[in-house]
């Protein structure tokens, strides 16, 4: 499909959004927020808030990850899909801000901070609401940690009444319905027929993409109790997941729990918060992607699906040494098991003269153990690993709030120390030359040889402190100003670098409120926001690399025994220092016609300076290539609209459209910069990821490249002006000699362009409701515009060259393209639209003592994508800053639906 | 407003005494102090044996020799030694392996540059080093320190040797001061100066054995670099190498041992040190390469083997043998890299006087396992053949596409190897006496003298028939006895035969002059370093 009329579908996708109406994920300005360690009345914040509530997910209870929540709802949320049942989803909150790893926004349960597997461990029912917080004002209470936003998660509390018992459970069915067109067993026979190509023909005739494919099961089942008294209030809940991959062993599986309790004491004085969660999740996943997919796709399809009779092993093709068996790869083990235990406390005193002090504290543990193990059918002898790694995690904080209201003035002051403890600690080890697959992982010592680089231990222990005060003024209930002023250290900086300062303000204007505006009564609220503000972020460095210590490099001989010697591994830089971001904001929320329309419009501009990152430096005087340094910048900006709309809202029909659209422009602006006296500048081509694969090992295979001056992620191609005949019927790819020197070289900075950029340029999120009398439907629809996806798949899998040792397109004998250099030719649009689920609900009509609700529902997940993309599917790694960011290369995993049938009950 | 003014003191006052809060503590590495300064045995083990580290590798362009990418690359696959031909699906790479045979290599190969920054890395650790030592002898007031500044220093000038070679006019830096590009023939002066004044301090003991001086640089090693560098100086001494004219050997001067000798002279000089020491060529050439070769009379100077101590890996023979013929000994192939037409030619393959180390450095025609059964092909009864005529820059869609070349044989076969192959116990020879006999004869008759007899103790311990010893002879017969050992680039550069055309191989337009005879400082490292220009050429 041309990118016209994709544009057009989207307009008009866009107009039917705008045409009709519902409940919008900006916040009611008269609810209580807790954000952070204010809590305050929505109407006092400065920032732009956002929060989904669970009742706003049409399909919560048929979601494994709290994640999957999100996706499409938050202007200037990416959430990018893990490929399979295991893998984890990649988050960006208004894109990549820093060239290191700290891109994952903060997540907060409960209070209790951590990272992107925390809320992994939190079954989706069990969540309240999620609060995400972008802009400066907001995330600057964060200090160090909210440089990438912060998403903040409240779980589900006991409330006043008899004990209740609730029960959601559900099966689903998922299946794979599309995987690439490749050459059968027929077509493979009849073009070495018909070039003269000898193959070996074994006589079969099998599809190992569909060999490799199951019926991933699905099952989820979640039973809450949960009670309370006027005094306190409990909840005790119990999740498990169950969910199988549409690949052969796939698997993962997950039992959660979440118990918390609140009590008053005291006649009210002291209040008392418990809560514990905890989960343990095993699976079992796909090892390699790309080994995987490379192999299902282009293994000789006349090879049979069963072991060789003879041999009892599984026949191999020797001569195509990149791929292997799919099926002998099906057995290769990889079991990981993550457990995680958070307990956390607070005490809340209500101290005199309107003062309020609060102590918390939390300890998380997490133990992840990965097994593995290469039988001897794809690894020569035989490999087992094992490893594992453990986080512990404390902090404790203290808040003293004060709230006072004289006459039109309002004060709401807030003080905090808090400090946190961080221990990452584990070891793993690798053992090789096994006689018998028999054992798998099991028993170590069946393997006969320990390389000495195989195994390792380590141990890590960052420390932070941060104090931080802040203070809100409103003003008659119109103005509104909020500043605060918060500092962090850290032990990963240099000892004159350790301390951060991040402070900010903001102010807001409730124009609504104002005597002019008082008469018109379509406008409910129409509130404008602004602020800026300071971040820091050091989440993405190691510790220990500012003072000069030594590791093991290896073995060597000394007189006639052996000895492991020690040296300093990396360039040491005494002067690191934090990583600061200033955003600017700007926006207004606007509710019209008692809420029938909502409107919110959000401008941001944030710049990233002292970029931690680990720069290319200049060997000599460097031993090593590469310096961890603050030095370059990056800019990123956008624009976030979310409109919503409940044009029926009747005690039989109500019908809501909310959709939100998020324009994102980066710039990388500079990764050069003075370092001790040095200047040090960073190479003018940097590749961020690259193809793979058989003949693509080296040399000029660069896909997307990090450029000064550009988006971070641009592709930097040759360019081909069409397919030249090779004379023998072939054809290859002509390259245009862009530098006009008379030569074509695709070496970096010779034939080469900015062909397009990686990341989207715009994202769009929508969601429509409707409900009829007890029957309610939810439609979830995502899309990304602007960027472009390199078909490196096609590239590799239309020539001709590698066949017949690598299976081909069916479309490939006719184009008979010899060649595999990566030019523009197969860079294609990106853009796409992706009915990312439906959900038909029908509340059943009860009549009885013990049950006090039912509902049952349907869910179909994927229901389709329009894209001009000729690949399998557009929905990529368009977002992450990592080697397969843009490419599409040989990971395709199937295109798959999930069919669930819900259960809801409430005792 | 009140509040902040009692937060903020109360909050200077925590900030200061969180400081101690925000020490880092290692438990996984230590400070460094501890180990250079505990005692001399930790300050020789991290110092100086550290260093040894380096010499081989795994990753790619680490190590001077085993693994890919890197220096050995760079001085084979760039001659008329040997060639990676593209094989259908398989060693196009981008255009890597064709850029190295057809000198198009470009000035921004990441393999060029890899190779360089190890290189200057280990110069940067020996330096790191130096400063260390010295710290330790001011420290404690003794100067044993100075045999391990020797060491290092030799360590040292060994890597500024493969640069200068490679590079030519490259920055020296040391434990001092850094020095841009004072042109190559400054760079090679301070050099042999300062492994001459180094080797002196170094002991006389074999390096290639198990015992006190296993894989380290010991005097014979010194003496065979000094060799090496007195026969390509005037190569080295040449600060123009685009000019056409080259200084003349016999008027290049050193002092060795208090007398002022020629370049041919101090190579003689040097050579005729190392018989003293008592080296010899092997009754058996193929000893040199055995599994346990440690016993070798005539290796000099090796990267030690050992598959659970070291991570030096061996990947010559894994990357070039077919993938059955990897299967058959129970290790791994990836059908790469082939000899070259040329290399056929010098060792008369297919000719009625084939010589008699082409079967023990190459694989060709019917390929047999370990028991001497033919190796088939997947199908179980082809079986498998190497072509060696039908080698080509590309064989893709040929019928020898994965069957075309001689490949590579030399070492022994360790079939208790693992990693494919690639962790094999027969230690890699670096240095070896059968090249100094080469070395001596060269000067020899570079000096207008015969040379027969050294020429003839290498060819008659493999029983190759009576030659010549001239200058053409002698390049010949560096490539029979040397193969697969990395010294053809240096070689031809020296016998002016780098750039000339050969198969599949046209000479690039202005190769005449002899640019490509030292690759160009790679691009990313000028763009972040001012202080250097690039090479004449590129």
């Amino acid at each position: 499909m041309k990118a016209k009329n994709l544009l057009s579908i989207i307009v008009v996708l866009l107009a039917f959004c705008l045409t009709l109406s519902g409940q919008n994920a900006t916040v009611k300005s008269n609810s209580v927020l807790t954000l952070g360690y204010a809590t305050d009345s929505a109407k006092n914040f400065t920032g732009s808030i956002e929060k989904i509530t669970g009742k706003q997910i049409g399909n919560k209870d048929q979601i494994s990850s709290p994640i999957e929540a999100m996706r499409g709802r938050i202007p200037g949320l990416t959430v990018q899909h893990g490929n399979g049942s295991a893998a984890l989803d990649a988050v960006r909150l208004r894109g990549t801000t820093s060239l290191t790893t700290g891109n994952d926004p903060l997540i907060i349960v409960d209070g209790v901070f951590g990272d992107l597997s925390l809320l992994e461990s939190v079954y989706p029912s069990d969540i309240e609401s999620f609060t995400i917080l972008k802009d400066a004002s907001e995330t600057s209470q964060y200090g160090s940690r909210g440089a990438a936003g912060v998403i903040e998660v409240t779980t589900v509390k006991g409330s006043k009444g008899k004990t209740r018992v609730s029960y959601n459970g559900s099966f689903g069915i998922a299946s794979a319905y599309k995987t690439l067109d490749m050459l059968n067993a027929d077509g493979f026979r009849s073009v070495a027929t018909e070039r003269g190509i000898s193959i070996l023909d074994k006589g079969y005739s099998t599809d190992f993409q569909k060999e490799i494919e199951q019926t991933g099961i699905q099952q989820q089942h979640h039973i809450a109790f949960s009670g309370g008294n006027d005094d306190g209030n409990y909840r005790v809940a119990l999740g498990f997941i169950d969910k199988q991959g549409v690949i052969l062993h796939e698997l993962r599986r997950n039992f959660t729990s979440n118990m918390n309790m609140s009590q008053s004491l005291f006649d009210g004085f002291v209040k008392c918060d418990l809560g514990l969660f905890g989960s343990i999740m095993k699976s079992h996943n796909l090892v390699d992607y790309q080994k995987t997919f490379y192999s299902a796709e282009a293994f000789n399809p006349t090879f049979p699906n069963h072991k060789n009779t003879e041999s009892g092993s599984w026949d191999q093709i020797t001569e195509a040494s990149q791929i292997t068996n799919p099926l002998a790869w099906m057995e290769v083990k990889d079991h990981d098991a993550n457990s995680l235990l958070s307990t956390h406390a607070r005490l809340t005193f209500a101290l005199p003269l309107d003062f309020k002090l609060a102590i918390f504290g939390a300890y998380t543990y997490t133990d992840y153990e990965n097994s593995q193990y290469l039988p001897t059918a794809v690894w020569a002898h035989g490999q087992a690993y094992k490893g594992n790694k453990r986080t512990e995690s404390m902090l404790g904080n203290a808040v003293l709030t004060y709230k006072k209201t004289v006459g039109k003035h309002y004060f709401d002051a807030l003080a905090l120390a808090e400090l946190q403890k961080d221990i990452y600690s584990g070891f793993c080890t690798t053992v090789t030359n096994f006689n018998t697959d028999e054992f798998g992982y099991n028993n170590l010592q069946a393997g006969a040889l320990r390389l000495w680089e195989g195994t390792r231990s380590y141990y890590e222990d960052p420390h932070l402190a941060s104090f931080m005060g802040r203070l809100n003024y409103t003003y008659n209930d119109r103005y509104l100003f909020t500043f605060s002023a918060r500092t962090d250290g850290s032990s990963k900086f240099g000892a004159n670098h350790k301390w951060g300062f991040f402070p900010s303000a903001s102010a807001a204007w409730v124009v609504s409120n104002e005597p002019f505006l008082r008469g018109v009564t379509a406008i409910d609220n129409l509130k404008i926001r602004t602020g800026y503000g300071f971040a820091g972020n050091q989440n993405g460095i190691d510790s220990y690399t500012t003072a000069n210590l030594v590791q093991p490099n290896g073995v060597v001989p000394i007189g006639s025994t052996y000895a492991v010697s020690l040296a300093n591994l990396l360039n040491t830089n005494h002067d690191l220092k934090w990583e600061v971001k200033r955003t600017f904001n700007a926006g207004f929320d606007l509710s019209l016609l008692n809420g029938e329309v909502l409107f919110s419009f959000n401008y941001y501009n944030s710049k990233t300076k002292d970029m931690l990152y680990l720069y290319d430096v200049s060997v000599p005087p460097f031993p090593y290539n590469t310096l961890l340094a603050n030095i370059g910048s990056m800019r990123n900006s956008g624009t976030e609209i979310s409109v919503g709309f409940t044009p029926i809202r009747t005690n039989d029909i109500d019908l809501s459209i909310n959709a939100n659209v998020s324009f994102q422009h980066n710039k990388l602006l500079s990764l050069s910069g003075e370092f001790s006296g040095e200047q040090i500048s960073a190479p003018e081509y940097k590749a961020i990821s690259s193809l793979n694969g058989a003949g693509f090992h080296g040399g000029y295979n660069h896909i997307v490249y990090q450029i000064v001056g550009q988006p971070l992620g641009v592709f930097y191609l040759p360019h081909c002006t069409g397919l030249k005949s090779d004379g023998n019927g072939g054809y290859t790819y002509q390259i245009a000699d862009l530098n006009n020197d008379g030569k074509v070289s695709i070496e970096d900075g010779e034939d080469r362009y900015i062909a397009g950029q990686a990341m989207p340029k715009a994202i769009l999120g929508s969601n429509i409701s409707f409900r009829y009398k007890r029957i309610d439907v939810a439609l979830q629809i995502n899309g990304a515009f602007g960027h472009k996806i390199y078909n490196g798949t096609s590239l590799s899998y239309m020539n001709m060259n590698s066949f017949p040792e690598y299976n081909v397109l069916r479309k490939a004998p006719e184009q008979n393209i010899k060649d595999q250099t990566a030019t523009d030719y197969w860079l294609e649009n990106g853009d796409y639209v992706n009915f990312d689920y439906i959900t038909v609900g029908w509340r059943v009509p009860l009549h009885s003592r013990y049950f006090t609700a039912l509902r049952l529902s349907l869910t179909v997940n994927n229901l389709a994508t329009i894209s001009g993309y000729s690949g399998l599917t557009p929905m990529i790694n368009s977002s992450s800053v990592n080697s397969t960011l843009g490419v599409d290369d040989k990971r395709n995993y199937p295109l798959s639906r999930t069919y669930t049938i819900g259960v809801n009950v409430n005792f | 407003m009140k509040i902040l003014k009692y937060i903020l003191p109360i909050s200077a006052i925590l900030l200061c005494s969180c400081n101690s809060y925000l020490e880092e503590d290692p438990k996984d590495r230590i400070p460094e102090d501890d180990a250079y300064y505990s005692s001399l045995s930790s300050l020789y083990l991290n110092g100086v044996a550290s260093l040894y580290n380096y010499i081989g590798g795994y990753d790619d362009s680490q190590g001077l020799q085993g693994t890919g990418r890197g220096v050995y690359d760079l001085n084979t696959f760039t001659t008329d030694e040997a060639i990676m031909p593209t094989r259908g699906g398989d060693w196009y790479d981008g255009g890597f392996w064709q850029g190295l045979y057809l000198h198009n290599w470009g000035v921004d190969n990441y393999a060029i540059r890899a190779t360089w920054e190890y290189l200057y890395k280990v110069v940067a650790m020996c330096d790191y080093s130096l400063i260390k030592i010295d710290d330790y002898g001011e420290l404690h007031g003794i100067s044993t320190v100075k045999a391990y500044r020797d060491e290092v220093r030799a360590i040292r000038v060994m890597y500024y040797y493969y640069l200068l070679d490679l590079f030519g006019n490259v920055p020296v830096v040391d434990e001092v001061e850094y020095n841009y590009q004072i042109g190559r023939k400054a760079v090679f002066e301070y050099l042999f100066n300062e492994l001459q004044d180094c080797a002196s301090g170094l002991s006389t003991s074999r390096s290639n054995s198990p015992g006190d001086y296993y894989g380290r640089i010991t005097r014979p090693v010194a003496f065979f670099l000094l060799a090496k560098m007195a026969l390509n100086a005037e190569v080295y001494d040449d600060d123009n190498w685009t000019d056409s004219s080259r200084p003349d050997g016999s008027n290049i001067y050193f002092t060795v041992g208090g007398k002022k000798l020629n370049a041919w002279q101090t190579c003689k000089a040097y050579c005729d040190s190392i018989t003293a020491l008592g080296y010899k060529l092997e009754s058996n050439y193929e000893s040199n390469f055995a599994v346990y070769n440690e016993g070798s009379v005539e290796n000099i100077f090796t990267i030690p083997m050992n598959k659970t101590l070291y991570t030096n890996q061996m990947q010559y023979l894994f990357r070039s043998r077919h993938y059955n013929h990897g299967k058959a000994y129970g290790l791994g192939g990836e059908n790469g890299s082939s000899a070259t037409l040329e290399a056929l030619n010098v060792f008369g393959y297919g000719t009625g006087s084939v010589d008699p180390r082409f079967d023990k450095c190459y694989y060709a025609d019917t390929v047999r396992n370990l028991a001497g059964n033919v190796v088939t092909l997947d199908d179980g009864i082809t079986p498998l053949v190497y072509h060696p005529r039908e080698v080509a820059l590309d064989v893709s869609t040929t019928s020898y596409e994965k069957t075309a070349g001689a490949r590579m044989r030399k070492y022994a076969i360790d079939v208790n190897a693992t990693k494919d192959g690639k962790l094999m116990e027969n230690d890699i020879v670096l240095f070896r006496y059968a090249d100094v006999l080469l070395m001596k004869c060269e000067a020899e008759v570079r000096a207008g003298e015969s040379g027969q007899t050294e020429f003839d103790a290498v060819r008659n311990r493999v029983g190759a028939s009576h030659r010549e010893a001239t200058l053409d002879n002698i390049l010949a017969e560096r490539q029979l006895e040397l193969a697969w050992e990395g010294w053809r680039r240096q070689d031809l550069v020296r016998f002016g035969k780098f750039t000339r055309a050969y198969s599949f191989r046209p000479q690039l337009s202005g190769e005449a002059n002899g640019y490509t005879t030292v690759f160009p400082i790679p691009s990313k490292v000028l763009s972040m370093n001012s202080h250097m220009t690039q090479n004449p050429g590129y």
